[in-house]
């Protein structure tokens, strides 16, 4: 029961005493300023006002309404200063409402600086984190590479012309005319990181493995010296070409969206047999030709393979209990397709009005 | 490589159209990148004779060409140089529509003063090729006033094909046909005549000696006697001109033509330029030399596989023919070599020489050791034919150890159980069978792959076959059922993603820059040689562009980004890199790779725009940004910045930061002489810092601190010391003396001037005291107060400034 209700059940048969109350609060109600209030304030709680003459009145009481009659002052008392204040914050907002001056709301807002991932980071995330969710983890491997992680064994025939000076950035040759397993060089692909983690560890596998590679290419539009992968591999002792398409599948209509068709084109690479190159259909057109496809309505998006049985054999793996896939996805390719670049060297640029695009 | 869909027909019936066709070939590995429409459209044009040129009054360069277009006789005005009086040709007649113009009709025009009643055409104007030399000079017989159509096969569509390096058999017509034939269940024919030789024996002829069986392990040879060197057919010539290849004359057309037709590459010698008749196939001989077709003299080792006769080298095996035993005008007597060399002595040679023709692509990815003796009649009947000659009897074969391939075993539930398929035993002998393996067995089967499959070695080889041929499409796609692994990112990954997450809500935007860098780049940062980062690592055949050495630091990537950025007119700049830099091993060895986290600032330190703050970018913003990336990250440890010294940091405005003690990274303003250096005209604040220590240090999670639901007290105070006392110090009191009841003490402001003594400076802090019990009374703040300014004075000799009056924080 709040005040009020305690003062209307006392003046209950006292309609001198309720129209009392009722006037009092209705007085500060219709307070338009400060000045107003202080009127009120005086006329109700002042040496003159009110509450006091209530109380001037105890005198010729009997005790029962004296109880009465006091206990309806105190709480008039009370309820009074409650409202003044009340109405005093009241007026006080209204006056700072008042006060505000017009706005030009069309200027522009005020933006803190905020910062901006780099294009190829995101794009890596976005693909790292959908094979995350499909229960891979993400192992990381050495940039500067021994020949034999990169080439060796990875079924790279020798004299083949990804291991000449001419294509791959070497750090130290053995010998200069022919390459050798010792040969240090800068690794061409992220796939090395497969057989350094089938050396240390047994499957099941579910790999991840995003970072830099670097060809010897002159920069250009289409060419990098250095770009990045994301490398990808499921080894066990049931994985089948059926789940390399399943898995690519679902990562190409993650990446591309849900209506995406794709497609496997086989394909050859020397570390997976049988091999297939990974389209998705064109998001540009949907599939019927345009600018961005080539007028073929399919993007090449990845390739793949079932892992060959001579880099099990490599890692000590028995190539009749193991099979596994491996793939691997150009991050710089996948962002150029997706955001319509048209040249590579926009990323390693890093002009700020390219930073702050993404 | 371009194959001709008029040419391709020849051996197997092509039922689909060409763009169904480009996909199936594209579905099963041989992937159609183009399909180009030659002599699309053309009408109108006629076979002429030029019955006789005529000069023109007004042109020198310009002739009157009187032709008989078959009804009647015109004058055609010509510029071409080849034009002469019996010449056959093409001609558009007025009305004709030609690929140039396939919409409007050729019309009859006026050129220089003289009325042209159509138009001789070249190969360009037709569409054949882009040879606008002359005008197209047709076969003698072509029967005048027929349509062009009916001696030139004009409409015809050819694929660009992308061949991978396994499957060589599929550079050459007769490959793709075969390929076709499997995929689509046409019938393949093959272009084989037995030649009609009535010639003398061949060994009479030519001797032929393999000395390096190892490079050569085949050598066959056809002698042709007699031959008439002339153009080649048109519709050789057509075909040649289709797949990309010049037309000579016909001898070379035809080694060119069975080339592209087969797949073996051939070379033919006038056999009259050969000392004694005799081929002898043998490696180089130190220091021997010889110029080759191109007119090159090339140099040669031993590792050079040759082609000799028994004076001197007369090619290079599988690549190029020498230039003094080439076919001339003057020909008359023609030995075609046809053989099978080692893939890899192709490749060493051609790789030594640094120079790859269409017969070495072919060779070093392996030809068929089985088709040489084919190849050879192939030409050699082509020979017969179309340049009048006469074949001598008999192949001469030199073979001394037959290559036979060998049966592989395959088992169908192996096959299924890679594939994921439920694909029939006999479905896989069938398709084996298509592509021309001999299979043998019901269950397990026993396949010998045909001697043009080199790449068909082992099981899983076979395996490949049968997935695309079967279809990729109609294997069953699925997720593997996994096993209960732990995935996922580590703690670690977790941490390294958060730091660049933070970094980022700071503000600042990630760059990547090249892994690269040139050693000057150390000097322009005025690293002395002995300076650890100046051990490098270094590439042996950099690009120019990028630099030589592998980065030890992150520093000249992101000076040369901000100089790049402000030449651009980018001023305002707030970057971070996280990339690895790399620090010499062993010799041999591999570098170690540090990951490691970049900052850069410059310029206005907020691009709000309008109404705001124009502050530059200062030393403390710098440090802000290290303070919060630490905060972001969780680190545990105590964080220590210390004045530091560093040759490209400009003196007393450098810190490095010691977590627990370790060093873990160096921050400051760069020295403007190194900003210079680095063509950079403003003040550049720069970090670098080990990523792990940053994020390693944070894997004790931080306990809690109870924020209080009481009130804190707060107090200002100025404390005024001597300049040379670091406020790291006063913090450090300031937290002693106020014990676990000052909840926070925050510089408010700095001030060095006059209305403080010389050689003094002013620390203004704004301090909150509060408890976790209940409210503080201004006593107990006060007592607390007390004890610090006493601990300031006796540790610092310092003054207090105006103590401002305690206010009560609700």
């Amino acid at each position: 029961m709040d005040d009020l209700e305690k003062l209307n059940e006392l003046t209950e048969g006292r309609p001198e005493l309720a129209r009392l109350v009722q006037e009092s609060l209705e007085e500060i109600g219709a307070c338009r300023d400060g000045e107003d209030l202080e009127h009120a304030r005086i006329r109700l709680l002042g040496k003159k006002g009110t509450v006091t003459g209530l109380f001037k009145g105890l005198a010729g009481l009997t005790t029962g309404d004296k109880k009465v009659l006091g206990q309806t002052g105190n709480l008039l008392r009370k309820l009074i200063e409650e409202r003044l204040d009340e109405k005093g914050r009241e007026l006080a907002g209204a006056a700072r409402s008042q006060a505000g001056r017009a706005l030009d709301v069309t200027l522009p807002g005020r933006r803190p600086r905020i910062g901006h991932k780099h294009l190829l980071t995101q794009v890596t995330e976005e693909i790292t984190s959908i094979f995350v969710s499909l229960g891979y983890q993400v192992v990381v491997g050495p940039e500067v590479e021994l020949d034999y992680y990169n080439f060796e064994a990875l079924n790279q025939p020798p004299y083949h012309p990804a291991r000449s000076l001419h294509d791959t950035l070497y750090v130290s040759r053995k010998d200069p005319h022919r390459e050798s397993p010792d040969d240090v060089l800068l690794r061409t692909h992220t796939s090395p990181v497969q057989v350094r983690v089938m050396e240390s560890r047994r499957p099941p596998l579910y790999v991840i493995s995003p970072g830099k590679a670097y060809r010897k290419d002159e920069i250009d539009a289409t060419h990098s010296a250095m770009f990045h992968q994301v490398e990808g591999f499921a080894v066990g002792t049931d994985i089948t070409m059926g789940h390399l398409k399943g898995t690519l599948e679902v990562f190409a209509r993650k990446l591309f969206g849900e209506e995406r068709d794709v497609r496997f084109r086989p394909h050859f690479f020397p570390f997976t047999e049988p091999s297939a190159e990974v389209d998705v259909s064109c998001h540009g057109c949907g599939g019927s030709g345009c600018a961005i496809c080539k007028r073929s309505g399919w993007l090449e998006i990845l390739g793949s393979g079932m892992i060959d049985p001579r880099v099990f054999e490599y890692v000590g793996y028995d190539p009749e209990e193991y099979t596994g896939f491996a793939f691997g996805v150009g991050v710089e390719r996948v962002a150029m397709l997706k955001y319509a670049i048209d040249d590579m060297r926009v990323f390693f640029e890093n002009d700020a009005r390219f930073l702050r695009q993404y | 490589m371009k194959v001709s869909l008029e040419w391709l027909s020849e051996y197997v019936d092509l039922v689909l159209s060409p763009e169904r066709l480009a996909d199936v070939l594209s579905m099963a590995g041989t992937e159609v990148e183009r399909i180009h429409t030659l002599g699309a459209r053309v009408s109108g044009v006629v076979v002429a004779r030029v019955v006789k040129v005529k000069e023109h009054p007004n042109a020198d360069r310009l002739r009157i060409a009187v032709v008989d277009d078959g009804a009647a006789e015109r004058e055609v005005v010509c510029g071409a140089p080849n034009l002469k009086a019996g010449m056959v040709s093409a001609l558009a007649l007025p009305g004709a529509l030609l690929p140039a113009s396939p919409d409007t009709g050729l019309s009859e025009s006026v050129i220089r003063g003289v009325m042209s009643h159509g138009m001789l055409l070249s190969e360009d104007e037709l569409g054949l090729s882009d040879d606008r030399g002359g005008i197209i000079e047709l076969e003698a017989g072509a029967v005048v006033g027929s349509d062009i159509h009916e001696v030139l096969p004009l409409e015809d569509m050819v694929l660009e094909l992308e061949i991978t390096p396994n499957r060589p058999d599929c550079m050459s017509v007769v490959g793709i046909a075969r390929e076709v034939a499997a995929l689509t269940g046409g019938e393949f024919r093959w272009p084989y005549r037995e030649p009609v030789e009535d010639g003398g024996p061949a060994g009479d002829l030519l001797k032929v000696r393999l000395v390096d069986r190892i490079g050569c392990p085949r050598y066959s040879a056809r002698v042709v006697t007699g031959v008439e060197i002339r153009p080649s057919p048109a519709w050789m010539q057509r075909r040649l001109v289709a797949s990309g290849m010049r037309p000579i004359s016909n001898v070379v057309d035809i080694t060119n033509y069975v080339l592209l037709e087969m797949g073996q590459p051939l070379h033919a010698f006038d056999m009259d330029l050969l000392t004694d008749t005799t081929i002898v196939v043998r490696k180089a001989e130190p220091g021997e030399r010889m110029t080759t077709l191109d007119g090159v003299e090339r140099a040669l080792d031993e590792d050079c596989l040759m082609i000799a006769d028994a004076a001197r080298a007369v090619a290079i095996a599988g690549i190029m023919g020498g230039e003094d035993s080439e076919v001339t005008d003057a020909t008359r007597n023609v030995v075609i070599e046809s053989a099978y060399f080692d893939p890899t002595a192709v490749m060493l040679t051609s790789r030594r020489l640094a120079l790859r023709t269409e017969a070495s692509s072919r060779f070093e990815r392996g030809t068929d050791p089985g088709g040489t003796a084919r190849a050879a009649d192939r030409a050699a009947e082509l020979m017969r034919e179309l340049a009048g000659g006469t074949v001598a009897v008999g192949v001469i074969d030199e073979y001394p150890e037959p290559i036979v391939p060998v049966a592989i075993e395959l088992r169908p539930d192996r096959v299924n159980r890679v594939l994921g398929t439920d694909i029939e035993a006999s479905e896989m002998a069938g398709i084996l069978g298509r592509l021309e393996a001999e299979v043998e067995g019901k269950d397990a089967l026993r396949v010998t792959a045909p001697t043009f499959r080199p790449d068909l070695e082992r099981e899983i080889d076979l395996i490949e076959e049968i997935a695309r041929v079967h279809g990729y499409d109609r294997i069953p796609s699925l997720l593997p059922a996994g096993g209960g692994l732990v995935a996922g990112l580590t703690r670690e990954q977790v941490r390294q993603a958060k730091l660049v997450d933070g970094l980022v809500s700071l503000g600042l935007s990630e760059a990547i820059t090249y892994s690269f860098m040139r050693p000057g780049d150390l000097e322009l940062m005025r690293l002395s040689a002995e300076d650890p980062l100046r051990g490098a690592v270094t590439l042996i055949n950099p690009v120019a562009e990028t630099g030589e050495a592998m980065r030890t630091t992150l520093l000249p990537g992101l000076l040369r980004l901000a100089s790049s950025n402000l030449n651009k007119g980018n001023r305002d700049l707030a970057v971070f890199e996280c990339g690895r830099v790399f620090m010499a091993g062993a010799e041999g060895g591999l570098p170690e790779e540090v990951e490691r986290v970049g900052i850069l600032i410059c310029g206005r330190v907020s691009d709000a725009g309008w109404p705001t703050e124009d502050r530059a970018a200062d030393f403390f913003d710098l440090k802000g940004l290290v303070e919060d990336a630490l905060s972001i990250c969780g680190t545990a440890v105590k964080a220590v910045f210390s004045p530091a010294e560093a040759v490209f940091l400009l003196r007393g405005r450098a810190a490095e930061l010691l977590l627990d003690s370790e060093l873990a990274g160096l921050l400051g303003q760069l020295d403007p002489a190194v900003a210079v250096a680095f063509d950079i005209d403003c003040e550049v604040y720069v970090a670098e810092m080990s990523r792990d220590l940053l994020t390693g240090a944070a894997d004790v999670p931080r306990p809690y601190v109870p924020v209080g639901r009481f009130p804190n007290v707060k107090v200002d105070i100025a404390v005024v010391v001597d300049s040379s006392v670091e406020a790291r110090q006063i913090e450090e009191e300031i937290h002693v003396r106020g014990g676990e009841l000052l909840r926070a003490a925050r510089l408010f402001d700095v001030y060095e001037g006059p209305q403080i003594p010389e050689g003094r400076k002013s620390l203004a802090y704004a301090l909150e005291f509060g408890s976790a019990e209940g409210t503080l009374t201004d006593t107990e703040a006060h007592e607390r107060m007390d004890g610090i300014i006493e601990g300031l004075r006796e540790r610092f000799g310092a003054s207090i400034r105006g103590r401002d009056s305690i206010q009560e924080d609700s």
